[in-house]
């Protein structure tokens, strides 16, 4: 392309010009400054790798505000906002922020909200590099409040660990707890490969799942780490060995539907030869189909479940923003911890009156000491202000139209695994050695 | 002191020889890996899989490629939408194999039906815009982020898969290591051969295709000589969109549709067509064959501890090709 005389000035100046509109467009803020306004930023992926994700943490966020803060739903599209929320007299006013799973661009929205927006308190983000960065951030912006969306690295709170972040939802391990003994006892295997994409989050899945099941005595053949973005997984799926008695996969959205349709269409049996870390019990994957029924995953919501918690959250969630088929927005685990992560900064807001004095220090320590009775069960931060969280072994169900069942509750899983993990050794591709 | 025309051919020769040298080690470093020969045990059978796997997926670029590259050679269009109508075509396809309309019939319609996107584009958009590249590039970004903002509330962001036909929904056994293999992914390598050979016969020994490759040469002349040039331009564009639009639907059937995937399409396309050679139907062949390889191949076989590199190994192997040649391995002046 040659840019001749005036006419090609004026193409770069179109090029610019253009570029300056799209950047200007990617950001969605409602912003406008009363006095005693708090402003909420909430922020999950919209783009990349876990785009799917996108409707359910903002109608998770968006329907604590409308049940613990009386808001009402401006829509039911994915960022409609929320209206008349309020917190002991202080009107809500939430922003949204979009990223694309990666913490550079997880960074740059959070500047731009806490920065540009103005927001007193941050709710994000979904995934786990973005959450590392984003505490790190947290450490330097030290009169703002951040919670964690569903981002589950381990280090994010066991090594990172900035004082104003608070994780409701727990971590990627803890979301494993009783697989590893699921796979040795009640599967009976010996021998396990782990499938999954190259990154914090998967790592610190599999770090959940060797933590139970190498010291029963179960032994992991092969490693196979794929990096996020790879569109076709079928050389990924052809590197898993032969021998051995099955197979657990760590991938979210896109990904996941890859292997399992790869798996199933040549013949292998996802019921009895895989288990799934979190991010693969979605209802998003149910486009794999009938190959499905059957598989078990570790899940920090007990998806399926018929307690009485759960289901009100589930129909009172769906009767705001309603589903199809009925279950699959609610019955989501970034839906989930969305909700759990919003309702605390409510009912952190009410304990002190909604004061972000001091440096939102009242707030903090309000975050701090929380009891936070949430749909999943009663959750505690521990001194690294991540949760003491309740774990489930849940299953996929059904033949014509896909749901889920609780098969197993862990009750009490803290991060560490009673000692067994520690702020020094972060999970990484071959550790911990099994 | 040497002569500077030497000494550029010199400098291009050296890193042609380099070129060839990198490719040589390359492949016995596969092969050896594969055979046992360094790094552990022979697993011959995950080799033929891989391979197998690069094939196709190389067999599924070329299609959305060549529509890709036939455009741009005819017409000096930039199409930066093309990944947008690979997107929409599997979303329509998918649409109509959930209406339980035949699969092969839904694959032709939704084709079809993006051809006829394409036309529209072209007639509405880029018509009166000609010769003047990067107004029209800016107007197909324009036309893919409108498209792919439209795609997320029509078909959902979640990852959808479109149903393969019944019999080709499983695997094959070639009887050889006990391989199975997805039959669905070697349709598409056959589809691929025979758009292939459909294609370089249109333009080598038919008629219109001798008036686009004269086009291609001298689009001036070629009108001069009193050729009916906006009624080729808008046929290439139609078939061009169209196969983006089949390699939509097939590529939604072997791997799955999601919200990006307009976006990695369209950048695997660049990278077939600009490895290849922007024009050339012989370089969109070669251009996908190497990214397809390259991508499957080396996420297996690079050093254990370096696998993660496998994805920037493609974008290595465009640098190299355009700092050996820069008009692509077929590419014209």
């Amino acid at each position: 392309m040659t840019l001749v005389g005036t006419r090609g000035e004026w193409g770069t100046w179109a090029v610019a010009i253009g570029l300056g509109l799209v950047v200007a467009a990617c950001g969605n803020s409602t912003s406008t400054s009363a006095a005693s306004t708090i402003k909420v930023g909430i922020m999950t992926t919209c783009g990349g790798p876990f785009a799917a994700f996108e409707q359910e943490s903002f109608s998770g966020a968006k329907y604590a505000l409308i049940q613990g803060a009386g808001g009402k739903a401006k829509g039911t599209a994915s960022q409609d906002g929320v209206t008349g929320a309020s917190v002991s007299g202080h009107p809500i006013e939430i922003s949204f922020g979009c990223t694309d799973a990666s913490p550079d661009k997880a960074l740059a929205e959070a500047r731009r909200l806490v920065q540009n927006v103005g927001v007193d308190i941050l709710l994000g983000p979904l995934s786990g590099d973005e959450g590392i960065a984003l505490a790190n951030y947290a450490k330097q912006q030290p009169n703002k409040t951040f919670v964690n969306g569903t981002s589950a690295a381990q280090q994010t709170t066991l090594s990172v660990k900035a004082p104003n972040f608070f994780r409701y939802g727990g971590d990627g391990a803890q979301w494993m707890a009783g697989l590893g003994t699921y796979a040795y006892q009640t599967l009976h295997w010996r021998n396990v490969a782990i499938l999954g994409e190259d990154y914090s989050y998967p790592w610190t899945q599999a770090a959940g799942f060797i933590g139970e099941f190498c010291p029963a005595g179960g032994k992991i053949a092969k490693r196979i780490w794929i990096p996020l973005g790879t569109t076709d997984w079928a050389s990924a799926v052809a590197q898993l060995p032969s021998n051995i008695d099955g197979f657990l996969l760590l991938t979210g959205g896109t990904d996941t539907v890859a292997v399992e349709k790869e798996y199933s269409t040549r013949g292998g049996n996802l019921a009895t030869h895989m288990l799934g870390g979190s991010s693969v019990m979605d209802p998003t994957s149910f486009t794999v189909g009938k190959p499905l029924s059957g598989l078990a995953g570790g899940s920090p919501v007990p998806l399926g479940s018929t307690d009485s918690a759960w289901t009100s959250y589930v129909n009172g969630l769906e009767s705001v923003y309603p589903a199809d088929p009925k279950g699959s927005l609610a019955g989501s685990l970034f839906t989930g911890l969305y909700y759990n992560g919003m309702s605390a900064i409510i009912q952190g807001l009410k304990q002190v009156n909604g004061d972000l004095s001091g440096n939102q220090s009242k707030l903090q320590q309000a975050l701090s000491g929380l009891t936070l009775s949430a749909p999943n069960g009663s959750l505690k931060l521990d001194a690294n202000r991540n949760a003491i969280i309740t774990n489930y072994i849940v299953q996929i169900v059904g033949d014509g139209s896909l749901g889920f069942k609780v098969v197993k509750t862990v009750p009490g899983v803290d991060q560490t695994f009673h000692g067994f993990f520690g702020p020094t050794s972060s999970p990484a591709r071959d550790s911990p050695s099994c | 002191m040497i002569p500077r025309r030497i000494r550029a051919e010199l400098a291009h020769r050296f890193a042609g020889g380099l070129a060839l040298l990198v490719l040589v080690v390359a492949v016995a470093w596969v092969l050896a890996r594969a055979f046992g020969v360094v790094g552990g045990t022979a697993n011959v059978p995950l080799f033929i899989v891989v391979t197998l796997n690069g094939l196709t997926l190389a067999a599924l670029y070329f299609i959305v490629a060549s529509g890709f590259t036939l455009i741009f050679g005819l017409m000096r269009v930039v199409n930066m939408a093309h990944g947008s109508l690979y997107l929409l075509g599997g979303y329509i396809g998918l649409r109509l194999v959930e209406h339980r309309v035949n699969y092969w019939l839904a694959l032709v319609l939704a084709a079809l039906a993006i051809g006829v996107v394409g036309l529209v584009m072209q007639q509405v958009f880029l018509r009166w815009n000609q010769g003047q590249d990067l107004r029209q590039a800016l107007i197909t970004i324009a036309i893919s982020v409108v498209l792919a903002d439209q795609m997320i509330p029509t078909f959902g962001a979640a990852a959808v898969a479109i149903k393969a036909p019944d019999g080709l929904n499983s695997a094959v056994r070639f009887g050889l290591y006990d391989i199975r293999y997805p039959t669905f992914r070697l349709v598409v390598l056959g589809l691929a051969v025979l758009i292939g050979v459909s294609l370089w016969y249109g333009i080598q020994h038919t008629r219109f295709g001798m008036i686009i490759r004269a086009g291609v040469d001298d689009r001036a002349m070629t009108s001069a000589l009193g050729v009916n040039v906006q009624a080729v331009l808008a046929v290439t564009f139609f078939v061009g969109a169209l196969l983006a639009g089949l390699g939509g639907v097939l590529g939604g059937t072997m791997i799955a549709l999601a919200p990006g995937q307009d976006a990695s399409f369209l950048l695997s396309s660049l990278v077939v067509v600009i490895v290849g050679g922007m024009g050339s139907l012989a370089g969109a062949l070669f251009g996908a064959l190497a990214l397809g390889l390259v991508a499957q191949l080396s996420g297996v076989y690079l050093p254990a501890g370096y696998t993660n590199f496998s994805i920037l190994l493609t974008f290595a192997l465009l640098v190299f090709v355009l700092a050996v040649r820069p008009i692509g391995l077929f590419g014209r002046r």
